[in-house]
């Protein structure tokens, strides 16, 4: 019989994180892949002489004073060794203007509304905002404040079993800030310390990163970002986010933790109403005393489970909410180099207004919304691809169901077509020229997402992090939300939603829990 | 703007806390729904295996053969993959107590995929193994397991020249049957211009099925290379081989255009010479799969040293470990095969990653040519197995086989 202290369901980047944390503790672990690779969305593909990142855009850097990002901090702290790239910089953000609108033209020669190119450093990033929209200095600086108190706070609730908020009231005075503004949104905190409406458009330029617009996106959980992303810049894996999954994957052997790829779970057993083995490509079976599962609820419960099996309360809270944004993404090659293409930014969105909810409104009506986010690689890691050429990614996300209608043989047709507008938008946008350079491309719709993370719609966001149910209110219902005491969710689908320092934080999280489980001999 | 930080509430989180717990006991008792169209388009293309009947088996020249396959429902298949022109299907065959895989692209013609037929042709190969084992014992009602359709041998309109020349050799016709084919159905909309390469007439493979479509469509056109001596010289056709002035003699004047490349590895090699010469950018030559590597040792740049001829490769699949012996001169996959262990594996030319596994110690050598592994790849020692080969024990983490 084969019997594991813990089995961990799927090596996405929380599945990783939970095996590593285990096996590091001694537990007798068992990471199971149905991939033939770890990582989920961080991973990387080859195509003719070149090598593409998958999904990673940045992650945060290491600090002036040289601590290291959060990210970077894990990694190290789960005995992963990764070679790390820091771009300082933040983003540029691009909105042409419209015929009917004023405008200026820019240094590209476009007719932009808005050409924002944010440096790293708080204060430089204020004065830029500042240059940009006058008058909009202090409140910038004031948002940054606010947004130091956040270390606090992510302290306190990674210390903690069970945060209190009584307890966030009376003893940590800077965290009963965090109360006050827990429960409103950034733009009515942005409206509060009397951001202009522009400056707020500029500032919440990284809403993409988390699908949710300014008027629904609990404000908090922004600022956490955008703070670290301000003060420290980016940071990169130098061998694309394949790197860090095979860091992780030695890490956890080194530890004497056991990986099996190809090895997809198809059936969860059950015993005394508890989940107690795992069937594996629908032949072996595999048991265990805890399980950590890197799968998407929904499927889960669908896939793996008997109907009975799952109290309904849980299915009642997988309808309650909503499915993410799903990405599509168009991988490019481009046999010039970024500087003849007149590439000088590593990320550049690029969106119909400045406004998050007027580009959250032309998302919500499918492809064609003008909302790109274009990154070139080789800006961070010129050496990323071959001398003479370059490598882009342009993504756009969607909401719901743009898939319907397309059938499999009309689908890269239609693949086609979204990629040509994307590639057209981001052309005029920035007044260069991609087309006549394209040596390799692919293109991932939702589908493609679909099939390597399988999650509804394909979405790598996990549930929607509206107001209703952002970070805090997540956090502070964690163990009532996992449907069984020795089955732990991980991923996306958890307390911080999407992002690969989440997904860590999310495996990390349910490693420790499982562990002090065992110890307590529960 | 006034500073009204102060008037916000903090009650509201409480209030948060509660309004988010009533709204999630509020939804729906019943089990959430189980797919999508996003996931159902993604199983329709890709189902992983398939499983298939052969329903029909036609003689071709030279003892090559062409079969077609239909679903086998009873196994589990209820209808094909749509099937893109350009695509190859990966054989699963089980000879001698070993479980082995071959690539072959497919001829049939994406509509005919949506009619639930694949066709693909085989031709026997000296000391073959695969090929002539399956040409010796498929025959109608033969139940097979396939892949589903995959590979980059593929039109892409975003990046590929508007006109195409098609450079096939062999049994590499097969694409550019499909192709041809997608391009009369509409599937496809390019112009592509076939310099297909034979001995003579009568070694052509879909001699009249490619006529027939270069009649049906302006878009398609086919011209005859033949080698042998002997072949009289005619309009109806070139001699000699494929070479950089008959490629000129037929590229579009003044526009740019892209080749593609379909053939054993003896063509890939003249014909890659013969491209040099028209000095194109790289975006506008592709190749089909290279083809699996043996006889390391006779390969270039093969490794100056005093390697062992026979070395001992510790496998690890799951929670089996294996102990096998290899010759150096076999890939790590082809040594565990013969062992009779199945691993996974599609392309078998270094291509597709399917049989990504983990070098856990030893030393090994990968042909550059067929070297597409990940940077990140070589200080984990992640390889590809199927263009790996030994030159010292190695002991290697393989995913298991599916």
């Amino acid at each position: 019989m084969l019997k594991y202290g813990v089995v961990v369901i799927g090596a996405g980047n929380g599945g990783l994180a939970a095996a590593a944390v285990c096996a590091r503790a001694g537990l007798k672990t068992l990471l199971l892949e149905r991939h033939n690779i770890p990582g989920g969305s961080a991973t990387s593909f080859v195509r003719g002489r070149y090598e593409f990142e998958t999904s990673l855009h940045e992650l945060v850097g290491d600090a002036p004073d040289g601590t290291p990002g959060p990210v970077m901090a894990n990694m190290e702290e789960m005995g992963a060794k990764v070679r790390w790239v820091m771009e300082k910089s933040t983003y540029r953000l691009v909105v042409p203007a419209a015929e009917n609108e004023d405008g200026f033209i820019n240094e590209d020669g476009v007719r932009v509304k808005i050409d924002a190119r944010m440096p790293a450093g708080l204060k430089a990033f204020a004065r830029k905002l500042d240059e940009l929209v006058p008058g909009s200095y202090d409140s910038c600086i004031r948002a940054f404040e606010i947004g130091t108190t956040m270390y606090d706070l992510f302290n306190y609730l990674e210390t903690v079993e069970k945060p209190s908020l009584s307890y966030i009231a009376k003893n940590i005075p800077g965290l009963a800030l965090i109360a006050r503004i827990g429960s409103h949104t950034v733009k009515e905190v942005l409206d509060s310390i009397g951001m202009p409406p522009k400056a707020q458009g500029i500032f919440t330029t990284y809403w993409g990163y988390m699908g949710v617009p300014a008027s629904k996106f609990d404000f908090l959980y922004y600022m956490c970002m955008m703070y670290y992303y301000v003060a420290n810049g980016a940071a990169m894996p130098k061998l694309r986010s394949h790197e860090m999954s095979l860091a992780m994957d030695r890490a956890i052997r080194d530890a004497g933790g056991d990986i099996w790829y190809n090895s997809e779970v198809t059936k969860v057993l059950m015993k005394d109403g508890k989940p107690n083995a795992v069937v594996i490509n629908g032949e072996k079976t595999v048991y265990a005393d805890h399980f950590i599962c890197n799968g998407f609820p929904n499927f889960v419960y669908s896939d793996l489970f008997e109907k009975n099996d799952i109290d309904k309360k849980f299915y009642s809270m997988a309808n309650a909410r909503s499915i993410s944004c799903s990405l599509t993404t168009v991988y490019l090659g481009l046999n010039i180099t970024r500087e003849q293409l007149g590439m000088h930014d590593y990320s550049i969105f690029i969106a119909p207004d400045e406004d998050s909810d007027k580009q959250y409104q032309a998302a919500l009506g499918g492809f064609g919304s003008g909302f790109i986010v274009m990154n070139c690689l080789n800006t961070a890691i010129p050496d990323c691809t071959p001398e003479g050429t370059c490598q882009l990614f342009l993504t756009t996300l969607t909401y719901g169901d743009v898939m319907r209608g397309v059938s499999p043989r009309d689908y890269r047709k239609y693949k086609n077509e979204v990629a040509r507008d994307m590639i057209e938008t981001c052309e005029k946008a920035l007044g260069v020229s991609i087309m006549p350079y394209i040596e390799e491309i692919e293109i991932a719709l939702p589908p493609t997402f679909s099939r390597y993370l399988n999650t509804p719609l394909g979405t790598p966001y996990g549930y929607m992090l509206d107001m209703w149910d952002s970070m805090l209110p997540r956090r502070f219902n964690y163990e009532k939300e996992q449907p069984f005491d020795n089955f732990l969710f991980v991923g996306a689908s958890q307390e911080r939603g999407d992002g690969y320092g989440s997904a860590y934080y999310s495996g990390m999280k349910a490693a420790g829990e499982t562990i002090k489980k065992i110890r307590e001999g529960k | 703007m006034a500073d009204n930080f102060n008037k916000l509430s903090m009650k509201g989180f409480l209030d948060n806390l509660k309004g988010r717990s009533a709204r999630l006991a509020a939804g729906s008792p019943t089990p959430p729904p189980a797919t999508d169209t996003s996931r159902e388009i993604a199983r329709a293309l890709h189902p992983g295996v398939q499983y298939a009947t052969v329903s029909s088996v036609a003689d071709l020249p030279d003892g090559a053969k062409a079969y077609e396959l239909v679903p086998d429902k009873i196994r589990g298949t209820e209808a094909f993959a749509f099937a893109p022109a350009g695509k190859y299907l990966t054989v699963f065959a089980e000879i001698n107590g070993m479980t082995v895989t071959r690539p072959y692209s497919i001829a049939s013609s994406p509509a005919d995929s949506c009619r639930n037929k694949y066709m693909i042709a085989i031709k026997p190969v000296e000391g073959g193994f695969v090929s002539n084992y399956i040409i010796d014992t498929w025959k109608e009602g033969t139940a097979v397991k396939i892949s589903d359709p995959t590979g980059n041998f593929d039109y892409q309109p975003l990046r590929d020249a508007q006109k195409v020349i098609g450079i096939a050799g062999g049994s590499g016709i097969t694409p550019f049957l499909s192709f041809a084919n997608a391009i009369a159905d509409g599937d496809e909309d390019f112009e592509l211009t076939l310099l297909y390469g034979s001995r003579n007439e009568k070694a052509e493979l879909f001699r009249e099925e490619l006529d027939a479509l270069a009649e049906k469509t302006e878009k398609f056109r086919i011209v005859h290379v033949y080698s042998d001596d002997d072949v009289p010289e005619s309009d109806g056709y070139e001699k000699g081989f494929v070479t950089a002035d008959l490629i000129k003699k037929y590229a579009p004047e003044g526009e740019p255009y892209s080749l593609f490349i379909c053939g054993p590895q003896a063509m890939y090699n003249f014909v890659d010479e013969e491209i040099k010469k028209l000095d194109l950018p790289r975006k506008y030559v592709r190749h089909e799969l290279f083809g699996e590597p043996h006889n390391a040792s006779s390969i270039r740049n093969y490794p100056e040293g005093d390697f062992p001829a026979t070395v001992c490769i510790t496998v690890h699949i799951q929670d089996k470990t294996y102990s096998v012996t290899g010759n150096i001169n076999d890939t790590i996959m082809q040594s565990i095969e013969k062992s009779g262990i199945a691993v996974p594996a599609r392309c078998r030319s270094g291509e597709c990653g399917f049989c990504h596994s983990i070098v856990l110690a030893g030393k090994y050598w990968i042909p550059e040519n067929l070297d597409f592994r990940r940077l990140a790849d070589e200080p984990f020692g992640g390889v590809h197995p199927c263009v790996t080969f030994p030159l010292s024990d190695i002991e290697i983490d393989v995913p298991a086989a599916k």
